[in-house]
């Protein structure tokens, strides 16, 4: 019995242990100090978590993943190009690029809604092609609207010689919003795992003190272990390895509200009905649920969420390219949820930072491993690209064969 | 045919109808008028007065230059120095301007002057010019088809690196620098210098001040308002209007703008029957395909309307119909058998272009080459279709992402592939540094094999007989097969899988075949594709021409689950019209824009959304 979970167990993570055993791989062959693969995998956390985790709600409700999530990409990029247009300073700016970001995205996701609406049990491929769609009509807004139709004054942000938004945006000059969200409160790993430990128990507290059901071996459970962490990550040796990292802060902050978020939301009523509609459409239907509306909240939620998570994601970065930082946003979170262990139809928070570990883990060690494997960090760069496609195909094909599957029993197709 | 018809539908119709008849007259009279006495006198008049402005200008400096030298000779005899010839020329210099505009010297009125002289040495003038123009024209002509592959320069730009594919610009230039003049083009040339010698005289009569320097210095500036290389009324107005200075008020701008009045007028008639006709038309060929079928022929009147040569565009569409039209046909199987849109197509590709490499590395050129790449394509593709098929018989029903996915991991895992795969030739590997290079010249292979093949001239546009019959081969096989008792069956395993099993056909089976032959054609595909642009393009470029053959069999009007050939051709022809048509217009709208690569995105993009929002999805549940 207990070999027949186990094997269920590999079953069902297969790319998670995949991508476990790449990842070690590379991690032997990559020649990198591991507190440098530390310092370099937090900072790709603190810019990509947060979008990733915006995938979970409409995987819950049933629509697979949401490829269409460039689109709330391109909703932040135009609230910065905004920004950068009317000169607002510092965090501000991006506090204002935020707010901004929320009208847009949600008209957007609206409407990316109501077309996946019409497309049901396509909306992966729709929401792909729609991301492409989009990027068309923003070209078609940054290169022949702005600096055209609508006058952009700041001589920085156009292309010299043309007309047109330039093509790289830069957030990092003096007064720009890049790394304003980091630089408010930083710290080092032994003492942000501190806080952060602090305030996990302070929720489970206050969890266990309004629960109805009092389960006190489980809170003693979780407590001790994240004093157990906090004692770990008080040891040399951890604090060697974390030797480089400086925790910021309010970007896990951020990222640790929308994982509370997430789990709050799916205890209310439209948090069952994403459910519901997920598990079947006909049925929510019959139980009076409004399944196309409920849809249409799910995306629209998923694209605001991914507008600020790109958000968070140039500000990081200090700069953006107009035309293509918003491409691979959807794919690059898709496979990273799918690296976690999730599947089209089931994603949770763990997986899903688990899966943004293990990817970008990949996407560091990669390129140094097929150097020093192959004697060309070109095939490590190719390999990192397959590795994306390949999982979202693999998890594409395992889910389609596991539904598949027991519908062949009447054998009605086969061999007449 | 019953078609109903709102008021407001026929209210508009009248409405456009009326204005396009408006227009049409004007049009018709200004064009008419270009010709009749009236029209000429207008052109002629303009660049008489011109050439007056420009003569008058040269002579006022002649004027002037001859005051100069008087003050300057009036100083030197009273024995100044250099500083006082400077003062005193200056000072001259002032007043003979002054003196000039009092005079009248320069400013010279058409009305004022008798101009009949030098109206018919100018017109002597133009002729001469015109056929000398003419006579470049056609030897450059000859120069070009004579030496034809020395002088032509492709260049390539940039592999794709986007993610939404852009098709890399096909840009010929043409080096003219090893041209030299002929015989006849000295002759004519003499013949106007001879002709602006007769002028000459005549603008002399007019201003005796000029100077023969001064009056040869002009020549270069009288004779380029005059006339230029490819010439059109328009492009002629538009300079003797802008040198004389002459309002030439609404009869002028009649002239002006008479084939623009009369092409629009065309445009509306055509606009009128569309509304007329909506709803049969709609029914018919969908709003997508109405929407780009009106955007192409509004294109078409742009290019004539902006001067572009019409039909060298409509042979550059031709051409990229059967560049293509084997790539989107590869669409066809495969929806018919029922796996829908195969957006995993780059898997064949990667066979063909194989196949290709396999050519170049043995050295074979010609049809052989060729025909061997085709092989050797179809093999490969052959085997990877079958187990794709395989794959694909094992998730029916959600093939459209899955093969999207499968086809990007093939296609990035191929990257690595082309980085270590043990070719040896020096045209494909990189000079420095290890793997195949990303675009692949195919001068040594099958460079337009089928291009060349018994192509002829028609109205200026070379016809690629070879490339459109070998396509239009390809979708006799088609459909030849189609009406094979295997197509009928595979047909029916595509429409309908529980009643084709019911009936005794292996549904499973059906769908292998299809699967096999949708890649087996995209590997031809690409090497015709390759054959007639002159590269194999490796790595990304292969991921996004699942996309744009999908598309364009869409446009063309097939479902996810229904196609036709017509489907095919027609859809490759609009697609491709669209993107041919579009880019020169668009340059010439807005210089420098890259507005039909987004346009290209938009349309290959939102046709396939449509597809998609029409294949499926209740309102509920």
């Amino acid at each position: 019995m207990a070999k027949k979970n186990w094997r269920e167990f590999v079953r069902n993570n297969v790319v998670t242990i995949m991508f476990i055993v790449v990842c070690a791989v590379c991690m032997a062959f990559s020649g990198y100090k591991p507190n440098y693969v530390m310092y370099e995998l937090f900072g790709r956390l603190s810019r990509n978590a947060f979008i990733v985790l915006a995938l979970i709600i409409p995987i819950v409700a049933g629509m697979g993943i949401n490829f269409a999530i460039t689109i709330g990409a391109m909703a932040a990029q135009i609230a910065c190009i905004l920004v950068l247009e009317w000169g607002i300073q510092g965090f501000g700016g991006f506090l204002v690029a935020a707010a901004l970001t929320v009208p847009m995205a949600s008209v957007f996701g609206f409407l990316i809604g109501k077309i996946l609406n019409k497309m049901k049990g396509q909306e992966m491929i729709g929401g792909m092609i729609l991301g492409y769609f989009a990027n068309g009509l923003y070209q078609l807004l940054c290169l022949f609207i702005f600096d055209n139709i609508i006058p952009i004054n700041n001589p920085d942000l156009t292309i010299k010689g043309s007309k047109g938004i330039a093509n790289t945006m830069d957030l990092s000059k003096a007064g720009g919003m890049g790394g304003t969200l980091e630089k408010l409160w930083r710290l080092p790993m032994a003492q942000a795992t501190l806080v952060f430990a602090a305030v996990i128990a302070l929720i489970l507290i206050i969890g266990h003190v309004r629960s109805h059901r009092k389960n006190n071996r489980k809170l003693s459970m979780q407590l001790s272990v994240l004093a157990l962490v906090c004692v770990t990550m008080q040891l040399p040796i951890m604090k060697d390895l974390f030797s480089m990292v400086q925790v910021p802060m309010a970007t896990f902050g951020i990222v640790a509200l929308l994982c509370l978020f997430n789990v709050l939301l799916m205890r209310t009523r439209l948090g069952q009905q994403f459910r519901a509609v997920g598990q079947n459409r006909t049925v929510a239907n019959a139980a009076g649920i409004n399944v196309d509306k409920v849809r249409i909240i799910a995306i629209t939620i998923s694209t605001v969420l991914a507008g600020w998570g790109q958000l968070i994601f140039v500000q990081n970065l200090g700069a953006f390219q107009t035309y293509g930082a918003a491409d691979q946003v959807g794919l690059y979170a898709g496979a990273a949820i799918l690296v976690g262990g999730a599947s089209v139809v089931r994603a949770t928070n763990t997986q899903a930072l688990l899966g943004t570990v293990l990817f970008h883990l990949m996407f560091i060690l990669a390129p140094a491993a097929g150097k020093n494997l192959f004697g060309d960090a070109a095939i490590g760069e190719y390999f990192r690209v397959f590795m994306c496609y390949g999982v979202i195909a693999l998890a594409l094909v395992m889910h389609a064969w596991s539904s598949v599957a027991p519908k062949k029993k009447p054998k009605l197709t086969d061999k007449v | 045919m019953k078609v109903n018809v709102s008021k407001k539908q026929i209210i508009a119709c009248v409405l456009i109808v009326i204005l396009a008849i408006a227009l049409g007259v004007v049009g018709v009279y200004g064009l008419s008028s270009r010709n009749a006495d009236s029209g000429v006198k207008v052109l002629h008049d303009m660049r008489l007065q011109a050439i007056l402005n420009t003569a008058g200008s040269g002579a006022v400096d002649a004027y002037v230059a001859a005051e100069k030298q008087a003050a300057t000779q009036a100083v030197r005899a009273a024995g100044g120095g250099m500083k006082e010839v400077r003062a005193a020329t200056a000072q001259a210099e002032t007043e003979a301007r002054a003196r000039a505009e009092e005079l009248g010297i320069g400013a010279v009125d058409l009305s004022s002057v008798d101009t009949a002289a030098l109206g018919a040495a100018l017109n002597v003038m133009v002729d001469a010019q015109q056929a000398y123009y003419a006579e470049e024209a056609r030897a450059q002509a000859e120069y070009i088809e004579l030496n034809k592959d020395a002088i032509t320069v492709q260049e390539d730009t940039a592999e794709m690196t986007d993610d939404s594919g852009s098709e890399v610009a096909m840009e010929e230039t043409i080096d003219l620098s090893g041209f030299v003049a002929t015989e006849e083009m000295n002759n004519l040339m003499a013949k106007v210098d001879e002709a602006y010698l007769n002028m000459y005289e005549e603008i002399k009569v007019i201003f005796p001040a000029l100077t023969d320097d001064i009056l040869a210095s002009l020549k270069a500036t009288i004779t380029s308002v005059m006339a230029a290389a490819n010439d059109t009324f328009e492009s002629q107005y538009d300079r003797a209007q802008a040198a004389s200075g002459i309002n030439p008020g609404t009869f002028g701008m009649i002239l002006r703008q008479s084939r623009t009045f009369a092409l629009s007028a065309v445009g509306l008639i055509l606009l009128a029957l569309v509304v007329f006709f909506y709803g049969p038309l709609v029914k018919k060929m969908g709003v997508p395909r109405l929407i780009i079928g009106s955007f192409f022929v509004l294109l078409c009147l742009l290019a004539l309307i902006l001067n572009l040569s019409l039909t060298s565009q409509l042979g550059n569409t031709l051409v990229r119909l059967g560049m293509n039209g084997v790539l989107v046909l590869s669409m066809l199987p495969g929806i018919q058998c029922g796996i829908s849109l195969n957006l995993g197509m780059p898997i064949g590709i990667i066979g063909g272009l194989i196949g290709g490499l396999l050519c170049i590395e043995l050295g074979m050129s010609g049809f052989g080459g060729f025909l061997f790449a085709c092989v050797i394509g179809m093999a490969i593709s052959a085997v990877t279709g079958y187990f794709y098929g395989m794959l694909l018989n094992r998730l029916k029903g959600d093939e459209m992402s899955v093969t999207t996915y499968v086809g990007f991991s093939i296609v990035s895992l191929m990257c690595i592939g082309w980085l270590v795969m043990p070719f040896k030739s020096p045209i494909m590997k990189w000079p420095l540094g290890n793997g195949l290079r990303t675009t692949i010249g195919l001068q040594s292979a099958y460079k337009h094999v089928l291009n060349n093949f018994l192509s002829f001239e028609l109205f200026g546009v070379t016809i690629p007989t070879g490339l459109l019959l070998f396509f239009a081969l390809c979708c006799f096989l088609v459909w030849l097969f189609m009406r094979s008792k295997t197509g009928i069956a595979m047909s029916a395993a595509g429409a309908n899988p529980r009643f084709a099993a019911a009936t005794g056909i292996n549904v499973d089976r059906m769908r292998i075949i299809g699967t096999m032959l949708s890649t087996m054609l995209a590997a031809v595909g690409i090497i015709v594709y390759g054959q007639s642009y002159g590269f194999m393009q490796l790595y990304q470029a292969p991921r996004q021409m699942g996309f744009l053959a999908a598309s364009a069999i869409l446009l063309g009007g097939a479902s996810t689950s229904r196609a036709k050939i017509s489907n095919v051709i027609i859809g490759t022809f609009l697609f491709q019209g669209v993107l041919t048509l579009g880019m020169p217009v668009a340059n010439a709208l807005i210089p420098g824009s890259t507005i039909s690569e987004t346009l290209r995105i938009l349309i290959s993009n939102g046709i396939i959304l449509y597809a998609l929002t029409k294949s499926g999805g209740a309102s509920r549940g």
